[in-house]
């Protein structure tokens, strides 16, 4: 398959990911989104990885995901943490921080 | 005649044929299943039919409820050491060409592991009664 | 790299600590040895490297050329474990009362120790991500701390979500790279032999400097920066607007030095040139209507963030100096005003008043650390603000840009001096949460004398160069 239909996927996800980040309101939906981005990104390092012939952009694969398992545990810690505080996870209330 | 000869071959496309008849007579008897006990069951609607059910318990509350952090715990922990593995696939390719000097790599990097482990055991992440 | 090995196993050792040792303060003692014997590795190294190279033994390249070292990587991080050695003993007593978990606190500071280490020496794509990403983790924690808070938790939240999402944009710039270039190494890039590829490493390049220029608060990737260090409990945000912002900037510079050294030049002028406008704009601008002088330090950080931009637009030999003493100055100043704000229940400006009075000593440290953030002569702000001025000038086309920034360090002379005017020409009665002991005034003295001799001498910071 031509290198042109993975960047066009892997585009097409990466977009969908970044319009859900900006759009969505439900910190959680916007967490998917971001890991919707990541595996964008990693779809694309393999792809690469083939066209180059070189094995090491899967390593970086592997190390995304390990860092994104990371950034899941942080991240959902804190959303939980924000939840038992104010009962929601609308990024709306993030808004008060402003004054 | 002729026509449907494709689905007699054991090569190509045609032999996914079973595959195809199967899904098709396992499709239509579910739908049809499901229009003749809607068309034939007795239809008797009460107020205790339409509560969830729970074993034969009575209800307790809504299920919405929020669950103990403890799920949570075990969950995200089970979320971190469980994608870790993934670095075993690199070792495990190369596990000759690496030799001694690469399985001690690995050894200090599960190493790594065990210290990050005994820290959740020690601070009692992981303990499930109070 | 001894140090690079040490931070983790010292953040290592600061979490068991956590785990056995009940008493609060053993903790701070505990950090500030470590950090210590981290000072003393670095040096180790540093003069290892030097003896090596003198005997032409010496190999920069680490790890499967993973990282590469060398007297200048080297000696930033000497100067930067320096720094977090001065800020643990000014502000380690405010660090323990923000939560029960101290130990922890440290372990996270070791840890984010070892990305700027990383961020400091990488000599690949990979790297750098793992040095964002580790040096990004701990901060959404640190932010986060102050559990009774719900400022902190949202200034947690925000972060978390903001810096994950330019995570995924760095990455998309770096495999885009990847992509044109068929390397990570950042010595490896060429610009110039791409051909129809060249689009994809423009586009990857773009979005590298969008994730950088966000996690360094330039504009427009800054919005995040005032409520972030704004809600973020105090004694961590003198640690991520200092130590942590100077090392990212390194590694900027380091990317647009040495990875994108033949990019086309209008880059360099007309893309940073711009974004570094904004910068200065909008941090200066927005400063002066703050109330507060924690979200006035938060805006001002945004304002200084846009003179270490000239260190990227630059990216010569001058800029080189310029980077290392703008971040001495800009931490040691920053981290001098922040241990004078924690001593204080009220962070308005209006809780400064009088402060001379009652407090002269705090009083004079203050002012002298807002003198060098704001660039007075004698003071090392000055002479950190003219090299990195000198190095953009380097750079054709950079006049505009360099009279702009002029004008917003004038600016800037409004809201620094508010404060000292309020310390020492309006009355009233300043509360300190905390009493001033010998060692704050010993520590404080040190930075402040600093402040003065680099801006006297700032050659003595570039002897290792």
């Amino acid at each position: 398959m031509p290198i042109q239909s993975y960047l066009f996927l892997s585009f097409s996800l990466f977009a969908i990911g970044v319009m859900g980040v900006l759009m969505r309101r439900n910190a959680i939906v916007i967490f998917m989104c971001i890991e919707l981005m990541l595996n964008a990104v990693n779809l694309l390092l393999v792809a690469f990885s083939k066209v180059h012939g070189d094995p090491g952009a899967q390593v970086f694969v592997f190390f995304i995901m390990v860092v994104a398992a990371a950034e899941v545990a942080v991240g959902l810690a804190i959303i939980v943490m924000m939840f038992r505080k104010v009962n929601s996870v609308d990024i709306n209330i993030l808004n008060r921080l402003k004054n | 005649m002729c026509n449907f000869l494709w689905l007699a071959s054991t090569e190509g496309i045609g032999s996914y044929a079973p595959v195809l008849i199967q899904l098709l007579i396992a499709g239509a008897v579910v739908s049809l299943l499901m229009l003749l006990t809607h068309i034939l069951g007795p239809k008797r609607k009460t107020k205790d039919k339409l509560i969830n059910f729970e074993s034969g318990i009575e209800q307790i509350g809504n299920a919405r409820k929020p669950m103990g952090v403890k799920y949570f715990i075990v969950a995200i922990l089970f979320v971190l050491f469980d994608v870790e593995v993934i670095f075993f696939y690199p070792y495990a390719v190369n596990f000759r060409e690496l030799g001694t000097e690469g399985f001690l790599a690995v050894l200090m990097f599960v190493a790594l592991f065990v210290c990050g482990f005994v820290y959740v055991i020690k601070k009692g992440a992981l303990k499930w009664e109070d | 790299m001894k140090p690079l090995i040490a931070t983790a196993v010292f953040a290592i050792l600061m979490m068991f600590a956590a785990l056995t040792v009940k008493e609060k303060k053993s903790f701070t003692h505990f950090a500030a040895i470590l950090m210590l014997g981290l000072v003393g590795l670095n040096v180790w190294e540093l003069a290892d490297y030097n003896r090596l190279l003198a005997s032409a033994q010496a190999s920069p390249d680490l790890f499967g050329k993973m990282l590469r070292v060398d007297n200048y990587a080297l000696w930033f991080n000497v100067l930067m474990s320096s720094c977090s050695f001065f800020y643990i003993l000014l502000v380690g007593r405010s660090i323990e009362k923000v939560g029960v978990h101290v130990g922890e606190y440290y372990a996270l500071h070791f840890f984010i120790l070892c990305g700027v280490f990383l961020l400091s020496t990488y000599n690949n794509l990979l790297i750098l991500f793992l040095g964002i990403e580790i040096l990004s983790i701990p901060q959404y924690i640190l932010s986060g701390s102050d559990k009774r808070n719900l400022k902190s938790s949202e200034a947690s939240l925000k972060y978390f979500l903001m810096g994950a999402f330019s995570t995924g944009i760095l990455l998309m710039g770096i495999v885009l790279l990847y992509g044109a270039m068929g390397t990570f190494d950042i010595h490896g890039f060429n610009f110039y032999a791409t051909g129809t590829l060249n689009i994809m490493g423009v586009v990857g390049v773009l979005f590298m400097l969008v994730a950088l220029g966000f996690k360094v608060s330039a504009a427009p990737m800054h919005f995040w920066t005032p409520d972030v260090y704004d809600g973020s409990p105090t004694p961590f945000t003198a640690f991520m607007a200092t130590i942590v912002k100077v090392s990212v900037f390194f590694a900027f510079m380091r990317l647009f030095m040495e990875g994108f050294a033949n990019l086309d030049p209008y880059w360099k002028v007309t893309v940073l040139g711009t974004i570094t406008v904004l910068t200065l704009l909008i941090g200066n601008i927005t400063a002066v209507y703050q109330q507060s002088v924690k979200r006035m330090l938060a805006y001002s950080s945004i304002a200084q963030a846009g003179f270490m931009m000239f260190v990227v637009i630059g990216s010569n030999a001058m800029a080189m100096k310029g980077m290392i003493i703008y971040a001495v100055a800009y931490t040691l100043a920053t981290v001098g005003i922040f241990g004078v704000l924690l001593k204080l229940k009220d962070y308005t400006y209006d809780g400064f008043n009088g402060l001379a009075k009652k407090h002269p000593f705090l009083a004079l440290i203050a002012s002298i650390c807002l003198m060098s953030l704001a660039g007075i002569p004698l003071t090392a702000g000055f002479f950190a603000k003219w090299f990195v001025i000198a190095a953009a000038l380097e750079q054709p086309g950079t006049f505009w840009l360099v009279i702009f920034a002029l004008v917003m360090a004038a600016v800037s002379l409004y809201y620094y001096f508010k404060v000292i005017m309020a310390m020492y020409f309006k009355t009233g009665e300043p509360e300190l949460i905390t009493p001033v002991t010998t060692m704050d005034k010993v520590v404080m003295a040190i930075i402040g004398s600093a402040v003065i001799v680099f801006g006297i001498a700032p050659d003595m910071l570039l002897a290792w160069i």
